[in-house]
């Protein structure tokens, strides 16, 4: 347990969103409060009208990380680096584009989803 | 193999999976380094994991050969070198991941150590002591083995780093090295929550649950996969979850199905205002809604629909009466009237809606506006994709209160269906929404929103963008086009009216006014019939019912057949289902028309009494004396009729009807008599025709006893009977029979059981224009006289029989006037008319020929190239009114002068020939000698064995032309048969000479040329002309 677990979603409905950059799913009151724990840079807790452009309700699927280094789904989903937690394993939008220069910002990599 | 493993566990007590793998794996590398090493690098290859190992291997081979009992020494080994790596790594700020990997390690390693004890807080104890020790150790390490492993391990973080898109996922793959995923059953509808629940306990309890990950997929009810290197991790992570059923058995994901599991397709939901959307569920199941409001973030949608509701039940409800539970019907879709809610005492409550600052009436719970019922819904309950509405429904949505811009706002999703690739270069826009709205213009180009278009408008942007969303495809009244999508896919018609993006066509097939969206149809020239097909019926074809009366398909709607059903007095169109249709009617049956002629399929008959009195065609059907007859000026029920055959009487002949020829005039000129040799009346009618004059009033009258000298000679057709098929020369008619000479028998068959319309005529030299001709002249004929086309049939036949031949073999060896005194004919008898041009109207100076106005031969069946000549003579009278305005029809005078001189010099015939290749419109020439050559026309002079050469006509008589050589005449003058010349087609420019057709004889200028057609500048009047090229010769003047 090196690394802090990121928030665990407290209800498993539709008021779930997840990250668009890092796919972490909370529900939007637990963004409103913390942000989301892989993307600090985007400060939803401070700006929450943010929370709608860099998060999203459609996602498919919810996958339990308790261990993303050694976990060979968190590598295949590429969500290895990131803090235990719960993730989606897919988005279909991508980070609005003015979300996309903040990460560019910070100097983080941003992968938006392969649309199928 | 996880089976087997656990045994091992067993066995050996001490050793995780991983562990005991690699070991196995590496007894298998001593194996090989017996036999010449290179294991490791074997491995290497396999994956990181192994890689580590591997390397670690080689590094320490003297490990290798101890027991597992070493396996300690080895553990220490690698956590000398992590630290170190962590050390380097931590320089990158990766600090974290490296100490976690670090623990992990450690962790795998102490259970080496502690023999698989697996008490956590032991474990916890002994990672925080090693830990400790590491770090000592490190501290000590060599240098150049921390660059080493530092590179090592770069390398392999790099593949576990998530981001690094460069890395293929490929190279992800799981290996055997990696977790294992299990399938575990869970209560349905918990999956998310199996998930959740089990990452709160993880962190709850710390690092004694194993798993490594729990995955809940959306679209896999009642199991969750758990990610975990062995079963017995799984077990103990999900040991007293509410919902996961403990005993049941987990299933081993196959390392290759791993990647499906997370493989999934993120499909985008775009949902916006103003969407179509479809209900899914409930009482508004598939109707259409429109998106009022989205919430995102309870993934509710707002929609608006037209209310379902039974206001009686609603009344009785909110008035706590008792509400028979049953659902036996669906309320049909009605705009809520509130006024009349609240007659019924319902309890209208008037709010406005705090956030949008609209008014609601609020009636039990659900809101109203404008008569629409607003709903919130769960994103889940509609249908979002493939939405496309039909045209009534949105009519039904766009309620007269709703303005145009609303309207559009549907339109705009309407066009968010549209498929990649709507706009095409070329294609005719409207602009429908914004400031450019109704501006016109044409595709220039289109980019992914924008399509570029070039308008008519001056003073605007050429190309100009334009959004395609405010675009629309245009069409024109008059354009054919095809449907392409919606309810009538597939179907083509004429647009008769635009309105904005709505069309009206006129279906092909069904005759009737279909309205469209201009989107979903493309232009096309293509007629098809859209569905014509149900099951095994047809449109158009004759069905018999489940009650027994029976009817034609007029039209396929969904699912459904309209069928004209068999009721003569008033048409009656029942709407029928697949099974409602007992079984197709296929039987040939005769009926006798009024006049007892009798009525057969393909046979015209006209209806002469009853609501259809004085419409025609050919009869589709006959069923129990109904006929079904096709006109096609008949707009509706797609062009059928429906009459009693005894209110119709035959108009055109065919073959089975064999009188039809006369039917129709016969019995009305019932007195009529008919001349007897008859060679005029063509063909094919000997029986026709037989039964027409012969009897006087009625085929079947006994007139056809009187012999009928017409067939005598013919060859026929064997149409029943044991001699059905054979065919031959008729060489006696007795009363009812006909005797015919069969190949080389002579038979007896029945009069009726015969043929005519056989096209040999072997006693003849059959004509040998005949059939190249014969092609051509339908066409010309149909404009002139409108009855000719339903006799077509009829009209087009004699030419094939011997009596054309004679006549025109008379025509060229004139002595006779062939044909009889015409004048009972008369009375536009069209059956005279589609048989009267027989004849090579070529003839020679024959006094019978009384008016040889080839010239109205050529006006009135302009097709109808060697035979007409015959025509006026025919009947001249018929053809008075198809006036050939340059031959004056008089009889015994050459009308042309020119024309005149040389009429009988053409015997050769040469130029007559209207199967000889010229085109549709030769036959005007084709058919007359004269109508080439005129003097002072430039033609090109070739006698046998000579050279060409050029001349012009100086004179034309008896036959030959005076020829002066030389373009401009200028050179000797010799004699030339109309065979040896040739005219030399006109250029732009030329000055020309008319040589046939109505303006024979005039002289004018090309002043253009069109294809075929010359554009002519006729001198006298200095109308401009449109001529076909080959009656123009080049003018040379004298």
């Amino acid at each position: 347990m090196g690394e802090a677990p990121a928030q665990i979603p407290t209800s498993f409905g539709h008021e779930l969103r997840a990250c668009l950059r890092c796919r972490l799913v909370k529900t939007y009151d637990q963004f409103r409060d913390s942000g989301c724990e892989n993307c600090p840079f985007f400060k939803m807790e401070d700006d929450h009208e943010r929370i709608v452009d860099v998060t999203t309700p459609n996602f498919n699927g919810i996958i339990s990380m308790m261990d993303p280094r050694r976990s060979w789904a968190a590598r295949w989903l590429r969500i290895g680096k990131f803090a235990p937690g719960c993730y989606t394993l897919a988005v279909s939008e991508a980070l609005p584009e003015e979300m996309q220069s903040i990460c560019q910002q910070v100097r983080v990599q941003y992968v938006p989803p392969k649309r199928i | 193999m996880p089976r087997s493993r656990d045994e091992d566990d067993e066995i050996d007590g001490d050793y995780e999976g991983l562990e005991l793998e690699e070991e196995e794996e590496e007894d298998e590398d001593e194996e090989e380094r017996g036999r010449g090493g290179g294991g490791s690098r074997r491995k290497r290859g396999r994956s990181n994991f192994i890689d580590d190992y591997a390397d670690e291997d080689s590094q320490e081979e003297d490990d290798d050969d101890e027991d597992y009992g070493s396996r300690g020494g080895k553990g220490a080994a690698s956590k000398r070198k992590k630290p170190s790596a962590s050390i380097f790594l931590d320089r990158e700020a990766h600090q974290v991941d490296d100490e976690e990997e670090e623990d992990e390690e450690e962790g795998e390693d102490d259970f080496i150590v502690d023999a698989g004890t697996d008490l956590p807080d032991e474990r916890g104890d002994r990672r925080y002591e090693r830990r400790f020790l590491s770090r000592d150790e490190n501290d000590e390490d060599v240098e150049d083995l921390e660059r080493r492993i530092q590179e090592r391990f770069s390398r392999h973080h790099e593949e576990y780093d998530e981001e690094a898109t460069d890395v293929e996922q490929q190279a992800l793959l799981p290996s055997v090295r990696d977790p294992k995923l299990w399938m575990v059953k869970c209560a349905i509808g918990r999956e998310r929550e199996v998930a959740v629940c089990l990452m709160q306990k993880f962190i709850d309890r710390g690092a004694d649950l194993q798993i490594r990950s729990v995955v809940a997929l959306d679209h896999l009810k009642n199991y969750i996969y758990v990610e975990a290197d062995k079963e017995a991790h799984v077990k103990e992570a999900i040991k007293g979850m509410r919902n996961i059923y403990a005993n049941q058995k987990i299933l081993l994901v196959p390392i290759r199905e791993m990647t499906d599991v997370l493989s999934v397709e993120s499909k985008a939901i775009d949902l916006s205002r103003d969407t179509w959307v479809r209900m899914k569920i409930g009482t508004y199941k598939g109707d259409l809604a429109k998106v009022v409001d989205v919430d995102n973030v309870r993934q509710r949608v707002t929609v608006k629909l037209i209310p379902r509701i039974d206001l009686q039940a609603l009344a009785s409800k909110l008035d706590g009466r008792e509400v028979s539970k049953k659902k036996a019907f669906v309320p049909p879709p009605r705009f809520m009237n509130i006024d009349e809610a609240r007659e019924l005492h319902i309890r209208v409550e008037r709010r406005r809606d705090p956030m949008t600052g609209d008014y609601f009436e609020n009636i039990g719970g659900m809101l109203f506006k404008d008569g629409f019922m607003y709903k919130t819904v769960s994103l889940k309950s509609i249908t979002v994709q493939n939405v496309t509405p039909t045209f009534d429904e949105l009519e039904k949505f766009n309620k007269p209160s709703e303005n145009g811009e609303g309207d559009f706002g549907g339109l705009s999703t309407l066009f968010a269906n549209r498929k990649k690739g709507h706009f095409m270069k070329g294609d005719a826009v409207i602009v429908i929404k914004g400031d450019l709205k109704n501006l016109k213009g044409w595709v220039e180009k289109v980019d992914e929103e924008n399509v570029l278009i070039r308008s008519e408008m001056k003073g605007l942007p050429d190309p100009l963008a334009v959004n395609e969303r405010e675009l629309c495809k245009y069409f024109e009244p008059g354009n054919h086009v095809k449907v392409v999508s919606g309810t009538h896919e597939g179907a083509t018609g004429m647009v008769v009216k635009v309105d904005q993006h709505v069309l009206i066509i006129l279906s092909d097939t069904t005759k009737e006014h279909v309205r469209v969206f201009a989107d979903h149809v493309v232009e096309s020239s293509e007629v098809t019939t859209g569905v014509t097909k149900i099951g095994d019926y047809e449109l158009h074809d004759l069905v018999l019912l489940d009650n027994l009366s029976f009817g034609v398909i007029i039209r396929l709607e969904n699912e459904a057949f309209q069928v004209l059903k068999g009721v003569p007095d008033r048409p009656e169109v029942a709407l029928v289902k697949l099974r409602e249709i007992k079984c197709k009617i296929e039987k040939k049956i005769n009926v006798q028309d009024r006049y007892k002629n009798v009525i057969a399929v393909k046979d015209d008959v006209r209806v002469i009494e009853g609501p259809s009195k004085g419409k025609q065609g050919p009869v589709k059907h006959i069923y129990k004396g109904v006929l079904f007859i096709y006109d096609r000026h008949h707009l509706e029920h797609a062009g059928f009729i429906c009459a009693k055959c005894t209110s119709c009487i035959v108009v055109g002949g065919s073959r089975s009807g064999a009188n039809r020829n006369g039917g129709d005039s016969f019995s009305r000129y019932g007195n009529f008599k008919a001349p007897a040799p008859v060679p005029s009346s063509p063909g094919r009618f000997q029986r026709g025709r037989g039964g027409g004059y012969n009897n006087s009033g009625g085929r079947h009258g006994g007139g056809r006893g009187r012999g009928d000298d017409s067939l005598l000679g013919t060859t026929v057709k064997i149409r029943l009977g044991p001699f059905k098929g054979y065919r031959g020369p008729v060489v006696e008619v007795k009363g009812n029979s006909v005797r015919v000479e069969l190949e080389m028998k002579i038979v007896t068959v029945d009069r009726d059981a015969i043929s005519d319309n056989v096209a040999t005529t072997p006693f003849r030299d059959t004509s040998r224009y005949s059939m190249g001709s014969e092609t051509p002249m339908h066409p010309s004929r149909t404009p002139l006289h409108p009855y000719m086309t339903p006799m077509r049939d009829s009209g087009a036949t004699p030419i094939h029989d011997g009596m054309r031949t004679p006549m025109r073999d008379r025509a060229w060896n004139p002595y006779t006037p062939m044909s009889p005194p015409r004048d009972n004919w008369e009375d536009g008898n069209p059956g005279s008319w589609g048989t009267s041009p027989q004849y090579q109207p070529g003839s020679p100076p024959s006094r019978a020929y009384e008016a040889p106005t080839p010239g109205s031969g050529w006006a009135s069946t302009p097709g109808g190239s060697y035979s007409d000549a015959g025509t006026p003579r025919d009947h001249g009278s018929a053809y008075a009114n198809a006036p050939s305005p340059y031959l004056p029809s008089t009889p015994g005078q050459p009308m042309t002068p020119s024309s005149a001189s040389y009429l009988p010099g053409t015997p050769g015939g040469q130029p007559m020939t209207p199967g000889t290749g010229l085109d549709v419109m030769s036959p005007v020439i084709g058919g007359d000698a004269e109508a080439w050559f005129m003097p002072d026309i430039l033609v090109d002079v070739h006698k046998a064995g000579e050279d060409s050469d050029v001349g012009v006509i100086r004179d034309v008589s008896d036959g030959t032309c005076k020829v002066s050589l030389g373009s401009s005449g200028e050179g000797d003058t010799i004699m030339a048969l109309p065979s040896e010349l040739e005219i030399i087609p006109p250029r732009k420019s030329d000055r020309v000479k008319i040589v046939g057709g109505q303006y024979r004889g005039s002289t004018g200028k090309l002043i253009g040329i069109d294809g075929s057609d010359g554009i002519v500048k006729i001198d006298d009047n200095l109308d401009v002309k449109i001529l076909d090229l080959a009656l123009l010769a080049k003018f040379v003047q004298p």
